[in-house]
C-alpha cells in the first residue's frame, strides 16, 4: 500500500509541468552558482597572489631587515567561502603587521567594491535559503489541498486504505521526487568545482557535503512545512497564501528582526568609544614616557656608537613597558566589548534560530568557515603570523621594531661605512591561514543541522496529526 | 454472466436511523433507513440540498453519522471504515482524477489501491472501451479529457475495484444522451453481476428505467420509497412534483 501511495506520488510530481519548469531553473540556479563561485574565487586568488606579489616588491632593494617597519598580510580566498559567502566579503582582508601592537584588518570586499554589495552575491547560500524553499513550497503548498479540490483524495479514501500510510506515502513520495533531482544536480555543480580551477581538500569536500546536507534538510523542512500547511486548510489558494506569509517571514523578516531586537536590548560599546578611550590612554603613555627619557643617562658617553645602541636598548625597553601597559588595557576594554558582543550574538542567534532560514545560514556559514567568527579567527592567526614576524624580525635586525619608534642605525665598521648587501625580501616568513578545524567548525553547525532536522520532524509530525483529521470531502 | 446469486438475507447495503447534523447546525439527513441487496439498483431521487450526497459520505465515511448507522455487508461503516471501504466501490458526483496521468496510468493507480493488483495492461484496455472510451483516448493525459470522458473512467475504476456494492453520487450528470442510454446498460449488467447499487440522481426517467427501488428525498427524509414495480404505470415525474408541491403547501399551511 504504502509503495503504491509513494510510486504514484513520484510519478506524479514528476510528470507534472510545474516540476519541469521549477527543477529546470533549480538546475540552472545551481549550476550557476557553482560557476560564479569559482569565476569568483578564481579572481579573488588573482587579486591575493598579485597583493602579496606587490607587499614583497615594496622590499626589494632594501639593504637592511631594519627598515621594514610593517608589511601587510592578506586573508587568501578559500574555496568554500565563493559559495557559500558568509561575512568573507564584509570584514578586512588586508592586515598590516607589526612586530607588536594591536591588529585590524582593513579593506573589505564590499567595501572596495561596493557594487557587489547592492544585491550580494549569487552564492550556493542564497540559493537554498531564498530560492529552493520557495520552490518547496510552489510544489508543496497543495499535496493534500490540491488533491481534495481535484477530487482525487475523496477517491483515494473510497478504498480502504489507512489515513497515515496516505500522509505517510505523500510526505516520503514527494520528498524523494524532489531531493533527489536536486542531489544530482547539486552533485554535478560541485564536481564542476576542481574542472573550475576550484581546488577543494579532502577536508573542504566534507564541509561541501555537510553544506549540501545542511541545504537539503532545510529544503525538507520547508517542503514539510508546505505540506503541513496544506494539511490543515481547504483550498490551495488559502494554503498558498499561509505559506507565503510564512516565507516571507521566516526569511526575511525574522533573521533581520532578531538582530535588531537583540541589537536593542544589549548595549555594545561602540568602537568609536573603545578608540577614544585607547587613545586617551596612550597619550597619556607618551606623556609619561617623554618625562622617563631625560632620566636617561648613557653609561659609556665617549663611545658613540655604545651610547646610541644604549639608548635604542632603553628606548626598546621603555616600548615593552608601555607595549604591555597598553596591551593590559586595551585586553580590558576589548574583553568587556567582546563579551558584550557574544552576548548580543547569542541573544540574536537565539531569536533568530526560530527561523528555519537564520538556521541554515548559522549553519553552513559554520561549515564553510565563513560565518560570524572568521573576523575573529583571522585575527588569531593574524597574531600568531605576528609572533612569527617578530621573532624572525628579531633574528635579522637584534630587535624588534614596533609601532610609533624611531630608530637610528648605520652599520659602521672600523670607521668606514660597510657597502650594504639588499636583502631577501622572499625570506620573511609566509603568512598561512588555517581554516578553523573541522571537528570545531561541525560542532558549531551541529545545533542548528539539529535543528533543522528538528524542524523536519515537528512539521512532519504536524501534517501527519492534522491529515488524521482531515476532512477528505 | 450465470445465474443471478440467490438473494441474500443480509442487505448489502443498510442505513439505519441515519442522521446526519453538520457542524453548523443543518440537520441534513433525519433518521434514514432502506436496504439495498445484492443484485438491486436503489435509485435516490431528490432536490438539491435534499440530502443524497450526504448519504453516500456516511456510507464512505467521510463524515460520521450523529445518530443511527450505515452498513455495508453487515459492517457498521464508522465502526470499522477500512473493512468496509474493501466492499464498495465509488463514483464521485465530478471526477477529476490526475490531470497528469493517463486513463491507464489513473486506472492502474486506483485498481492498485483498491486492492486489484493482478490486472493487466489488456484489462485496462477493456474495461475502458465497455464504459465507451474510445482506444485513441486510453494513452492521453487527463487534462485534455472532457467531463464525460473523466466521468467514464471514473466509473471504470469502481468496475475494476469488483466490490459488491457500488455507489454513483450522479453518475449520469456529466453523460451525453447515448453514454446515459450506455451507462444505464452497464448499470444493468453489474446488477447481472449481482452488484448492490445505491446510486442518486436527477434523472426521473433513467430511475425509472433501471432501478428496482426508487426513493424521494427531501429536507433530509425520505419522504417516498417504492419498488419499481409498484411505478411501472404511474408517471414518476408527476408523483415526484406532487410529493415536492406536498412539502411546500404543508409549508404554507
Ligand atoms: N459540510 C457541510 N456542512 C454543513 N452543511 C452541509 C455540508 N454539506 C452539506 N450540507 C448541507 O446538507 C444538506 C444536504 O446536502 P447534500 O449535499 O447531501 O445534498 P444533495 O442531495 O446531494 O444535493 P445536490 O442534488 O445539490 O447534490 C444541504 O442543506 C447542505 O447545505
Ligand atoms: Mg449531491
Amino acid at each position: 500500500m504504502l509503495r503504491i501511495l509513494i510510486e504514484k506520488e513520484i510519478r506524479e510530481i514528476i510528470g507534472s509541468a510545474k516540476f519541469a519548469v521549477i527543477f529546470g531553473a533549480c538546475a540552472i540556479l545551481i549550476l550557476t552558482s557553482c560557476y560564479v563561485g569559482a569565476r569568483t574565487y578564481q579572481a579573488n586568488r588573482a587579486q591575493y597572489e598579485a597583493a602579496k606579489a606587490e607587499n614583497l616588491r615594496q622590499f626589494e632593494g632594501m639593504t637592511d631587515w631594519f627598515n621594514i617597519q610593517q608589511h601587510r598580510i592578506f586573508l587568501p580566498p578559500q574555496p568554500l567561502a565563493s559559495l557559500v559567502n558568509g561575512v568573507s566579503n564584509d570584514i578586512g582582508r588586508t592586515t598590516e603587521v607589526w612586530g607588536r601592537g594591536e591588529l585590524s584588518a582593513q579593506d573589505s570586499k564590499f567595501g572596495d567594491e561596493p557594487i557587489y554589495a547592492v544585491f550580494r552575491f549569487l552564492d550556493l547560500e542564497f540559493m537554498f535559503q531564498v530560492v529552493l524553499s520557495l520552490f518547496a513550497v510552489l510544489l508543496g503548498y497543495d499535496a493534500i489541498s490540491g488533491e481534495k479540490e481535484r477530487g482525487t483524495l475523496k477517491l483515494s479514501f473510497a478504498n480502504a486504505v489507512p489515513r497515515d500510510k496516505y500522509i505517510l506515502g505523500k510526505i516520503i513520495g514527494s520528498l524523494t521526487a524532489l531531493t533527489v533531482p536536486l542531489v544530482v544536480a547539486l552533485g554535478i555543480g560541485s564536481l564542476l568545482l576542481p574542472l573550475l580551477g576550484v581546488p577543494l581538500s579532502g577536508d573542504d569536500w566534507l564541509r561541501l557535503f555537510l553544506v549540501i546536507l545542511t541545504g537539503l534538510l532545510y529544503f525538507a523542512a520547508f517542503l514539510t512545512l508546505s505540506i503541513f500547511v496544506s494539511a490543515r486548510t481547504e483550498r490551495s489558494s488559502n494554503s498558498f497564501l499561509v505559506l507565503l506569509v510564512v516565507w516571507i517571514l521566516c526569511v526575511l523578516i525574522v533573521p533581520r528582526a532578531s538582530v535588531l531586537l537583540a541589537g536593542r536590548a544589549v548595549n555594545v560599546p561602540s568602537v568609536d568609544e573603545i578608540a577614544a578611550q585607547k587613545a586617551r590612554f596612550q597619550q597619556q603613555q607618551w606623556h609619561e614616557d617623554r618625562a622617563s627619557w631625560s632620566n636617561f643617562k648613557p653609561t659609556k658617553s665617549d663611545d658613540p656608537n655604545a651610547m646610541m645602541d644604549e639608548l635604542n636598548r632603553y628606548m626598546e625597553e621603555q616600548a615593552d613597558i608601555r607595549d604591555k601597559k597598553m596591551q593590559e588595557f586595551t585586553a580590558r576594554l576589548n574583553e568587556q566589548r567582546y563579551n558584550k558582543q557574544v552576548e548580543q550574538q547569542n541573544l540574536a542567534f537565539s531569536l533568530a534560530r526560530v527561523s528555519p532560514a537564520a538556521t541554515l545560514s548559522l549553519g553552513v556559514t559554520s561549515l564553510a568557515g565563513t560565518s560570524i567568527t572568521l573576523k575573529d579567527h583571522y585575527n588569531d592567526e593574524a597574531k600568531a603570523y605576528q609572533s612569527l614576524y617578530a621573532n624572525f624580525m628579531k633574528e635579522k635586525t637584534g630587535t624588534n621594531p614596533g609601532g610609533r619608534m624611531f630608530m637610528f642605525r648605520a652599520k659602521i665598521e672600523d670607521g668606514e661605512e660597510v657597502k650594504p648587501e639588499p636583502i631577501n625580501p622572499q625570506e620573511l616568513p609566509e603568512f598561512e591561514y588555517h581554516q578553523p578545524d573541522l571537528a570545531q567548525s561541525i560542532s558549531a553547525a551541529a545545533l542548528d543541522m539539529g535543528l533543522l532536522a528538528f524542524f523536519n520532524l515537528l512539521f512532519f509530525a504536524g501534517a501527519f496529526v492534522s491529515f488524521l483529521r482531515y476532512d477528505v470531502r | 454472466m450465470s445465474e443471478l446469486p440467490l438473494q441474500s438475507t443480509q442487505p448489502m447495503l443498510e442505513a439505519v436511523n441515519l442522521t446526519k447534523r453538520y457542524e453548523d447546525g443543518v440537520l441534513a439527513l433525519d433518521r434514514v433507513s432502506f436496504q439495498v441487496r445484492a443484485g438491486e439498483i436503489f435509485a435516490m431521487l431528490g432536490g438539491n440540498g435534499a440530502g443524497k450526497t450526504t448519504t453516500i459520505n456516511l456510507f464512505l465515511n467521510f463524515i460520521e453519522p450523529t445518530e443511527g448507522e450505515a452498513r455495508i455487508n453487515g459492517i457498521v461503516t464508522h465502526l470499522e471504515p477500512l473493512k468496509a471501504k474493501e466492499q464498495i466501490a465509488f463514483v464521485s458526483e465530478n471526477v477529476m482524477l490526475y490531470a497528469n496521468f493517463t486513463a491507464i496510468q489513473n486506472l492502474d493507480f486506483f485498481a492498485r489501491l483498491g486492492g486489484q493488483t493482478h490486472y493487466t495492461r489488456d484489462d485496462y484496455h477493456n474495461v475502458l472501451l465497455r464504459v465507451g472510451l474510445a482506444k485513441e483516448a486510453h494513452h492521453k493525459r487527463l487534462r485534455g479529457y472532457s467531463k464525460g470522458m473523466r466521468q467514464k473512467c471514473g466509473i471504470a475504476i469502481a468496475i475494476l475495484k469488483n466490490a459488491p456494492a457500488i455507489l454513483l453520487d450522479e453518475p449520469t450528470s456529466g453523460l451525453d444522451p447515448k453514454a446515459g442510454h450506455d451507462f444505464i446498460e452497464l448499470l444493468a449488467s453489474l446488477r447481472a453481476e449481482g452488484k448492490a447499487i445505491l446510486m442518486s440522481t436527477h434523472d426521473i426517467f433513467r430511475a425509472k428505467e433501471i432501478a428496482d427501488s426508487v426513493a424521494i428525498m427531501n429536507d433530509g427524509k425520505i419522504i417516498m420509497q417504492r419498488p419499481a414495480a409498484a411505478l411501472v404505470d404511474t408517471d414518476l415525474e408527476q408523483l415526484y412534483m406532487q410529493y415536492m408541491a406536498g412539502r411546500s403547501s404543508e409549508l404554507v399551511g
